[in-house]
């Protein structure tokens, strides 16, 4: 099989993959043992008001001015074609008639700055440690770089998080400078929509007013530094034990005694052939990260109380606005589905070897 | 000479001393704490009855419970007590040892506590050694085969220092959830769940004499509620006489306790949500390998659909759908969230264990067993299952850790997910901590975090030591293995 075939398969093994996980999420919501109108209404509510949001969701119909129940598969037909026609509702309880798609822009700014900063905290920490222990193995930094990825891989983020938080919110106790004023003021807890990311909305402020605006993106850059560090983390464990063994395995290469054998220098051979070759297998574990950063943010932004995507579905979740969860797990499931079609087209250019192994 | 095989009872039957010495040392080590399985079994039975809509066979089990007190038990709260009071003259009353003749004072609490807890984790070791010495005795006795490829497999584990680490910690893990309610200075009953309805004696030191009060008037005045307010760390008494090795949560209640109990909330969470995935995963792969084609590509897109959905969200939606069901109340919550991992984590299982799978349905004896006529069940149990299940052991160890963490995440954010009041769970401790971390009141949040670390560390050390030791040129197996969880590691 060549490798556009390869990539062309999975691409067409993602249709049915994002119809039958959105089957899932509408049988969970809609055939579940939570009925969406009494979530939203909670248990003490009129019968009027009940109607009304089942018609409005499609769960009832008028006929003849009684309230019928609509047939669960013509419920399903509505719920899947206009999610896939982009029409995500309504929110009932968190910003009650608010489309969804309105409060997903508003909320994913913060989610996406959080997420870059962490893929690059976790790439410019964690493959240059990895990269350094498969370079110098078996010695003491070492093992302490190995000692040091495994244990940051078990610890839960969430709690990674108030930890940092605590130290944080005490830096001035704890090592006589004060995080907060620290180059510029910015509070830790970001309440309230502290950060201002207005400049991700509209780029020409950039040219409009730039002082300003690389201001704020410094303090925003600042504020979402400790969050992206505890949602990197995982990660960054992971990038530099692959990493370690990637070097490993690429020195000990052909190639690599080779261009020893020409009199290549040390330097060259390290960046032109060790480097290239390691950052293969790196791949699937930066866009696996993907699944790491959307489950991780929830705890992220709840423990900074950054008010991202990830705290909106805890919130949504936690409040019964079934709607709005459901809308929102059709989103993540075509994030995570394109990022893995990203990764088989990354793959594809950078690997030869794609679509001959493994079938 | 052909020489016809025997069994195993035909075996023991010809040479029975190994075997006797072996099981009477056995059950004499059992013995010393059947009355403690023996009740940890009829209380299950009482909380399944508990759950049915008939009363009947209540009362019986009732009464069983009272008997089953009665069997003696070496390492209980009974035996070895640590609750008790100081009396005006200085000697403590009710603890260990009690009513001696020529001992006029029990020890200090805190001996007496120090005391159980070595004997259970002591326990827990001979029955580890001597089981593992009954496999020795069986090698060596019983076994036909001088030599199997598990030999080998159970010597490189023996000389991987690393993944012996792992075992110790998942051994003491799992030593501390299967002894939960002897190792806690007090009980979850009594401390966390129903403090009112119980009465402790101390010496009030202002008046010099003994008072009594309840158990929940005395942990609003142990709380360890951060800078300015009271503060009872770990290795201390607080105001009632009564010892917490970790101190206390904010609550006032015991965190020892608190943990112990939280550490079997998740080991069963972990176990259950393993055994459904594993078993989901195994049959799945040997349909796959074994059919391959079409049956193979559903299975993809199934397993794809579910992971698609990282798991965390589809736990928090799972959690929020499932609020207020009967089956939610189930353990506060912990049987549906095993419920949950296990049907969403099996295509990470199957995911890892496929390429095995597949490799060993191309083996000829595989082709041999198809040709004889052997029927598809058979040739996937007999001959390609035991080569997978190696495979499906190193992932369940990494995964358990995934699923630990995950649980103790969901318990941490709270409004309804994860494992609920009254029952323990390690992420709820954090989450009472998380305000006091700056405080003289940093264990309530530390303590339980570095525990999750430790034991998850040790779970991913166990496992790769099971993997170098079935498959020592196998690097695979980093990658997939963090996903799980959805980001909560």
């Amino acid at each position: 099989m060549s490798r556009w075939n390869y990539l062309l398969r999975r691409i067409a093994l993602a249709i049915p993959v994002v119809i039958f996980a959105t089957t899932m999420t509408f049988l969970i919501i809609r055939a579940g043992p939570q009925d969406p109108v009494l979530a939203i209404l909670g248990p003490q509510s009129g019968t009027q008001a009940y109607h009304d949001i089942a018609v409005d969701l499609g769960i009832e119909r008028r006929v003849n001015g009684e309230f019928v129940a609509v047939p669960l598969w013509e419920q399903y037909i509505d719920f899947v074609g206009s999610l896939f026609t982009g029409d995500f509702g309504q929110s009932w309880v968190i910003q009650r008639g608010a489309p969804v798609t309105d409060i997903i822009v508003a909320r994913a700014p913060a989610t996406i700055w959080l997420g870059f900063w962490s893929v690059i905290v976790a790439l410019f920490i964690g493959i240059p440690l990895g990269f350094y222990a498969g370079l110098n193995p078996n010695t003491g930094g070492d093992y302490a770089a190995s000692f040091f990825g495994i244990v940051w891989r078990a610890m839960p983020n969430f709690w990674l998080a108030v930890m940092l938080l605590a130290t944080l919110a005490n830096s001035q106790q704890l090592f006589g400078f004060s995080w907060q004023n620290l180059f510029i003021d910015t509070p830790v807890v970001l309440a309230g929509g502290a950060m201002e990311l207005s400049f991700m909305y509209d780029p020409g402020l950039f040219i409009r007013e730039p002082g300003q605006t690389l201001e704020q993106v410094a303090a925003a850059f600042k504020m979402v530094l400790p969050g992206a560090l505890v949602l990197g983390s995982a990660s960054m464990g992971n990038e530099m034990r692959i990493g370690r063994t990637a070097v490993l395995e690429a020195k000990n290469s052909n190639y690599v005694e080779t261009a020893k054998a020409k009199g290549l220098h040390g330097r060259t051979i390290v960046w032109k052939h060790i480097f290239r070759n390691a950052l293969i297998p790196l791949v699937p574990i930066i866009t696996g990260e993907v699944f790491l950063l959307i489950g991780g943010s929830v705890l992220v932004e709840q423990v900074f109380v950054i008010n991202g995507l990830g705290r909106l579905y805890f919130q949504a979740a936690t409040n019964g606005d079934l709607p709005l969860i459901g809308s929102l797990t059709f989103f993540f499931i075509v994030i995570t589905l394109s990022v893995n079609i990203l990764q088989d087209v990354l793959y594809t250019l950078i690997d030869p070897r794609v679509g001959y192994e493994g079938e | 000479m052909h020489e016809e095989p025997t069994t195993i009872t035909e075996r023991i039957a010809a040479n029975p001393r190994p075997a006797l010495v072996w099981l009477a040392v056995f059950l004499a080590l059992f013995a010393l704490e059947a009355g403690a399985l023996i009740q940890g079994v009829i209380v299950l039975v009482e909380r399944i009855i508990v759950l049915l809509p008939t009363e009947a066979g209540l009362s019986a089990v009732t009464g069983a419970k009272q008997a089953a007190a009665e069997i003696p038990t070496l390492i209980s709260r009974e035996v070895i007590p640590n609750y008790g009071y100081r009396t005006p003259d200085g000697a403590w009353v009710n603890t260990f040892p009690e009513n001696l003749p020529y001992v006029d004072s029990g020890l200090e609490p805190k001996w007496a506590w120090l005391i159980r807890n070595v004997l259970a984790f002591g326990y827990a070791a001979a029955l580890l050694g001597w089981i593992l010495h009954g496999y020795n005795v069986f090698r060596r006795e019983y076994r036909e085969a001088d030599w199997t490829p598990r030999d080998d497999a159970l010597g490189r584990f023996r000389r991987h220092t690393w993944g012996k680490a792992g075992f110790v910690v998942v051994f003491l893990f799992i030593t501390m959830a299967v002894f939960a309610p002897t190792l806690g200075p007090t009980t979850v009953d009594r401390n966390i769940v129903q403090p009112y309805s119980y009465e402790l004696t101390y010496l009030n030191e202002e008046t010099g004499e003994l008072d009594t009060v309840t158990v929940g008037t005395a942990n609003t005045e142990s709380r360890s509620a951060g800078a300015g307010d009271q503060n009872f760390g770990p290795w201390s008494y607080d105001n009632y006489d009564r010892f917490h090795p970790f101190g206390t949560l904010p609550q006032g209640t015991d965190l020892y306790t608190f943990m112990a109990s939280g550490a079997r909330v998740s080991l069963f969470i972990g176990l259950l949500s393993i055994a459904i995935s594993g078993t989901l995963a195994a049959t799945f792969a040997m349909i796959s390998a074994y059919y391959k084609g079409l049956v193979d590509l559903a299975l993809v897109v199934t397993g794809d659909s579910i992971m698609s959905i990282p798991q965390l969200l589809l736990l928090i939606l799972l959690s929020a759908v499932f609020a207020g069901h009967w089956l939610g109340e189930i353990y506060s919550g912990g049987l549906l969230l095993a419920l949950i991992f296990g049907f969403s984590t099996w295509p990470f299982l199957w995911r890892a264990v496929r390429g095995p799978a597949l490799q060993v349905s191309t083996e000829e004896w595989v082709d041999a067993a198809r040709s004889y006529g052997q029927t598809p069940r058979k040739t996937m149990t007999k001959h390609m299952l035991p080569y997978v299940i190696g495979y499906l052991m190193v992932y369940a160890s990494l995964f358990i850790g995934g699923i630990i963490i995950t649980t103790s995440a969901l318990s941490f954010l709270g409004g309804g997910l994860g494992v609920n009041s009254p029952t323990p769970e390690w992420g709820r401790a954090i989450a009472a901590g998380q305000d006091y971390v700056a405080t003289q009141s940093w264990h309530v949040a530390l303590i339980p975090g570095v525990l999750i670390v430790l034991v998850v560390t040790g779970f991913n050390a166990f496992g790769d030591g099971i993997r170098d030791a079935i498959d020592p040129e196998s690097e695979a197996g980093e990658g997939e293995t963090e996903i799980v969880g959805g980001g909560a590691g």
